[in-house]
């Protein structure tokens, strides 16, 4: 770890732990949850199930219970338990971050508190030994030995983005729902995911600057690269952009234009040093604290979004230092959203055509390798970023056969072009050009490719249509959000 | 839908079909020695496949058969019924399309005291057929009877990408079967050519319509192929669509929804006319035609013109009907949506790295697992529908880098579409060859379609190693355009 880093990482977690109780009274500190959220079926978007978990969370304030944010998004009920029995609490989340994957709880009643004390989060242990993963379990406190395997940086559980991780290995069994970490008496890690005996886990470090600023009342998430990069092997590629020296560096393919960034990087820019630590051509730096790290760990690695870093780079045959300002991470970043937590899935059914956002989630939705089993139609636009005049697509995804539609009852999967002359990027687009018809039929032209590229119906019989059609398949409402 | 091409024998069953001559005569057996191409390293070939099909004497001292029975073949023998002699036999005229093939035997002796078959009549659902050929599991000749089932646009998988007019038997067609003929009243009514796996007592036959447009075709010596107009058609049930159109609502009438890029009707057609006949055919609000009392596909109204010919269409555009004749043509673009045969892949090899069109062979060599499939997929099959615009003649991959000291550090995906080399934008084969001679640094700048990818060739280098890895790989060209 760098000085400058090792200082405010220090001042972070002395902030953290102003709080802290006596390092042993982790039955005072741990508690359980019990969570209850709205899952939704893309391919029926009318529809709800409910999901639900059981989570472990961390005193690290006056009602405040730090966990992970996985099972708690679109939550309809939160429930808190203190000792591993006994009565179960109401709760509410006070704060998530779904791209770190951290949350905080907090009981509805102050006397939930009583007896609960904060326990002190601090950095995985250095030495790496002397870790236990800890939570209630059949009313008794558990506490199983946990072994390092290694630092990685991966994506996240909820979001696109790469971020250190830490995998440990311990007999414990079905973790991965916020259980802590500890070591030394203090909090270093949360559980995040668990196969077979390896466990993934948020180190601390990684989290503790969106705590700290949480605390100190901001609004900051994290930032990353949005950029692709590729290592470099080959020495023509060297020589070709000019480089002297040794082979080094990570090569910059593309710079989407979403997220605008300024000063921004370039294609074809090499990456030579992120905040002074030198990338190899693989994109890998040396970090102090958790050795070689992929250069993705540099937008987190006690950065915020909206922090610069400095980014040298070899363009045009000669250095340049750009001051890089990270981009918060956003899932609208994509023209497919990576995800769309605490909303309901949007529709819209016109006459039994049924319109829904083109987004991850509806893909995710034709099953775990929906990557080979979606239609390549759709599957094409999931590298693509939103642009001004296409920020979003919407899709046909079915036809609720009627009279009305015969003819298309067929059709699905077919990416909307233009309502009534209306070039569409969103449901908002679709409602606006449904409201102004040319000469009595609405006219839907999807994008070229491997279905159908225009539909018509008739405008005066549509509302009487849906409504008999909503009717008949006994779906509750023809939109979500409902149309202004 | 997957399919598998089975091969027909012709089973001698006791009772002889009622005909006043003996069929099974005509059929003969053929044994196929073939080599498929390595389309990834495209300058050899694979192992020798021994197979066999059947077969009949036509006039002209010509034998039929199918032309995957005879693809990539080294050698052709053929062998007759109740003759222990086998001659050898060259492929004459082959129609890829439509899977047939004609065969000739310069012996003869062949031909003596054969009476070839003669062609009948499409035939009619429900009806009796017989079908002849050396189905494997046997020497002799065998032959199976059976009723037509249906008749629809079959796909032709040997081709893979082109739907032509087959009808369905449930007459065993076994492998072995394929290229005999398929009879009844002693005319030829059909070619067994294929089956479907999972589907029973189900086999096809390619029927009169198709084998007459393949004969017709090879009359002037060169074999075209079936045309097509570039239509893509929708049904027109809607009654809203019909109000729209000002169409009574007379169940007649298919909606033009888009027309191909670069093919005659996008000439003479436009978005959103409604075709009412296509020759002689109506057409009905379904997309079919009524042929020969058959409901088909419109599209076998169009198949019955030869490549060049005019297609009188008769449409409703602008609330009245309207005459509009189409120009068919055979789409040369076309061939690299479907399987390719009997010509070597082209390819051009320079410094380790093997450049090839980038065809459906390509990608199925390439694998479900590579992570290059699907741009390889979208370049094929669905860039023409969306943007025609920046289609290229002929794209161009990266088939393999073959391993050698001066590729070891390049990264490159097999089957990567390439976009330029040293600035030129690379349209088919010959300008991969026309790029690598324009260097301007020293450096050879390969750049890929995939978003911002590119890697580069030391010139010298790569020069100076192309001649020893040529060697090392026993590549016996740089090139076969």
């Amino acid at each position: 770890m760098n000085s400058t880093h090792r200082m405010l990482l220090t001042a972070l977690l002395a902030g953290l732990s102003s709080l802290n109780a006596p390092a042993a009274e982790w039955e005072n500190a741990i508690i359980s949850l019990q969570t209850t959220r709205k899952a939704f079926s893309y391919s029926r978007p009318w529809q709800r199930q409910s999901g639900s978990a059981n989570k472990t969370a961390v005193m690290i304030g006056a009602n405040e219970f730090l966990t992970t944010a996985e099972g708690l998004q679109d939550l309809t009920l939160l429930r808190l338990q203190k000792y591993g029995r006994g009565q179960w609490w109401a709760g509410e989340l006070s704060w998530i971050d779904h791209h770190a994957n951290i949350a905080v709880v907090r009981a509805r009643d102050l006397a939930f508190n009583d007896g609960l004390k904060p326990v002190e989060i601090g950095t995985p242990d250095p030495s790496r030994t002397g870790w236990e993963i800890i939570r209630w379990k059949s009313g008794n406190l558990e506490r199983r030995a946990a072994e390092y395997n290694q630092y990685l940086v991966q994506e996240g559980r909820l979001t696109f983005m790469q971020h250190l991780q830490l995998e440990a290995s311990s007999e414990i069994d079905a973790v991965g729902w916020g259980e802590p970490m500890i070591a030394d008496g203090r909090v270093v890690a949360l559980s995040a995911g668990q196969t077979g005996n390896n466990v993934r886990l948020l180190p601390v470090s990684f989290f503790a600057p969106l705590l700290q600023n949480r605390r100190e009342g901001g609004q900051r998430g994290l930032g990353y690269f949005p950029f692709v990069w590729t290592p470099v092997h080959n020495p023509d590629t060297f020589a070709h952009l000019g480089l002297p020296g040794e082979p080094r560096g990570a090569l910059i393919l593309d710079v989407p234009a979403v997220p605008a960034v300024k000063p921004n990087l370039k294609a074809r820019d090499l990456i030579l040093e992120v905040d002074g630590n030198p990338i190899d051509n693989e994109g890998y730096y040396r970090d102090p604290d958790h050795g070689l790290m992929i250069l993705e760990n540099l937008s987190t690695r006690g950065r915020l979004a909206g922090d610069t870093v400095k980014v040298k780079v070899w363009r045009n045959r000669a250095e340049a230092t750009i001051e890089y300002p990270l981009p918060a991470a956003n899932f609208t970043d994509r023209l497919l959203p990576f995800a769309a937590y605490d909303s309901e899935p949007e529709y819209l059914i016109v006459g039994g055509l049924v319109f829904q956002p083109l987004n991850l989630p509806l893909l995710q939705a034709f099953g775990q390798n929906w990557q080979q089993r979606a239609p390549l139609n759709l599957t094409k636009y999931s590298d693509e970023v939103p642009t001004p005049k296409r920020p979003g697509l919407v899709v046909l995804s079915m036809v609720l056969p009627d009279p009305f539609n015969l003819g298309y009852q067929d059709q699905r999967w077919l990416v909307v072009d233009k309502v009534n002359g209306r070039q569409i990027g969103g449901l908002p687009d679709l409602n606006a050009a449904l409201a102004a018809p040319p000469n009595g039929f609405h006219e839907f032209a999807f994008m070229p490719g491997s279905g159908v590229e225009r539909m018509v119906l008739d405008v005066a019989e549509t509302p009487a249509a849906t409504d008999r059609i909503l009717h008949q398949y006994r779906i509750p409402a023809a939109a979500h959000p409902p149309a202004e | 839908m997957r399919f598998t091409l089975w091969l027909l024998l012709l089973v001698a069953l006791s009772a002889a079909p009622a005909s006043a001559f003996d069929p099974e005569k005509a059929v003969v057996q053929i044994f196929t020695a073939s080599q498929e191409p390595d389309w990834v390293q495209p300058w050899q070939f694979g192992s020798v496949q021994r197979s066999s099909g059947s077969g009949f004497i036509i006039k002209g001292r010509r034998i039929m058969t199918n032309a995957h029975v005879v693809s990539w073949a080294r050698q052709v023998l053929v062998k007759r019924f109740d003759d222990p002699r086998i001659y050898v036999a060259r492929v004459k005229f082959v129609g890829h399309d439509c899977d047939l093939a004609l065969l000739e035997v310069d012996d003869s002796l062949f031909f003596k005291d054969i009476e070839p078959l003669e062609f009948g009549e499409l035939p009619k659902v429900r009806s009796t057929v017989v079908t002849y050929g050396y189905p494997a599991g046997g020497e002799q000749i065998s032959f199976t009877r059976g009723v037509v089932s249906r008749i629809e646009l079959q796909t032709y998988a040997h081709a893979g990408n082109r739907s032509l007019l087959g009808v369905q038997t449930d007459a065993a067609i076994n492998p072995g079967n394929s290229g005999g003929p398929v009879i009844q009243d002693g005319k030829v009514i059909g070619v067994a050519f294929q089956g479907i796996p999972g589907l029973e007592n189900a086999g096809f036959f390619i029927p009169p319509p198709v084998i007459e447009h393949f004969i017709e075709d090879i009359s002037d010596g060169v074999y075209h192929g079936f045309p097509l107009t570039g239509i893509r058609t929708r049904p027109l049930q809607n009654p809203a669509y019909r109000r729209k159109l000002k169409l009574p609502d007379n169940g007649l009438g298919a909606r033009v929804d888009s027309l191909i890029a670069d093919m005659p009707a996008r000439e003479k057609l436009r978005v959103d006319d409604v075709l009412l006949k296509i020759g002689d055919h109506e057409v009905g609000s379904d997309g079919n035609i009524v042929y020969a009392g058959n409901r088909l596909q419109l599209a076998a109204a169009i198949q019955e013109a030869q490549h060049g010919a005019e297609v009188p269409f008769t449409v409703w555009r602008d609330g009245r009907e309207q005459e509009v004749l189409v120009p068919a043509v055979v789409d040369e673009n076309d061939q690299h949506r479907g399987r390719q045969y009997d010509l070597p892949p082209r390819y051009f090899f320079f410094g380790g790295l093997v450049f090839t069109t980038a065809s459906y062979d390509l990608l199925r060599t390439v694998g479900a697992s590579s992570p290059a499939r699907q741009a390889l997929m979208y370049e094929i099959f669905y860039r023409r529908n969306e943007k025609p615009e920046t289609l290229r003649p002929e794209p161009v991959a990266v088939s393999t880098v073959l391993q050698a000291e001066s590729t070891a550090n390049l990264r490159i995906l097999p089957g990567s579409l390439i976009d330029k080399i040293n600035g030129v934008k690379i349209d088919r084969l010959e300008d991969v060859v026309k790029a690598f001679a324009k260097v301007t640094d020293g450096q050879h700048v390969i750049e890929f379609q995939k978003e911002g990818q590119f890697e580069c060739l030391d010139h010298k280098a790569a020069s100076a190693s192309n001649q020893q890895i040529m060697k090392l790989y026993g590549i016996p060209s740089d090139r076969r355009l």
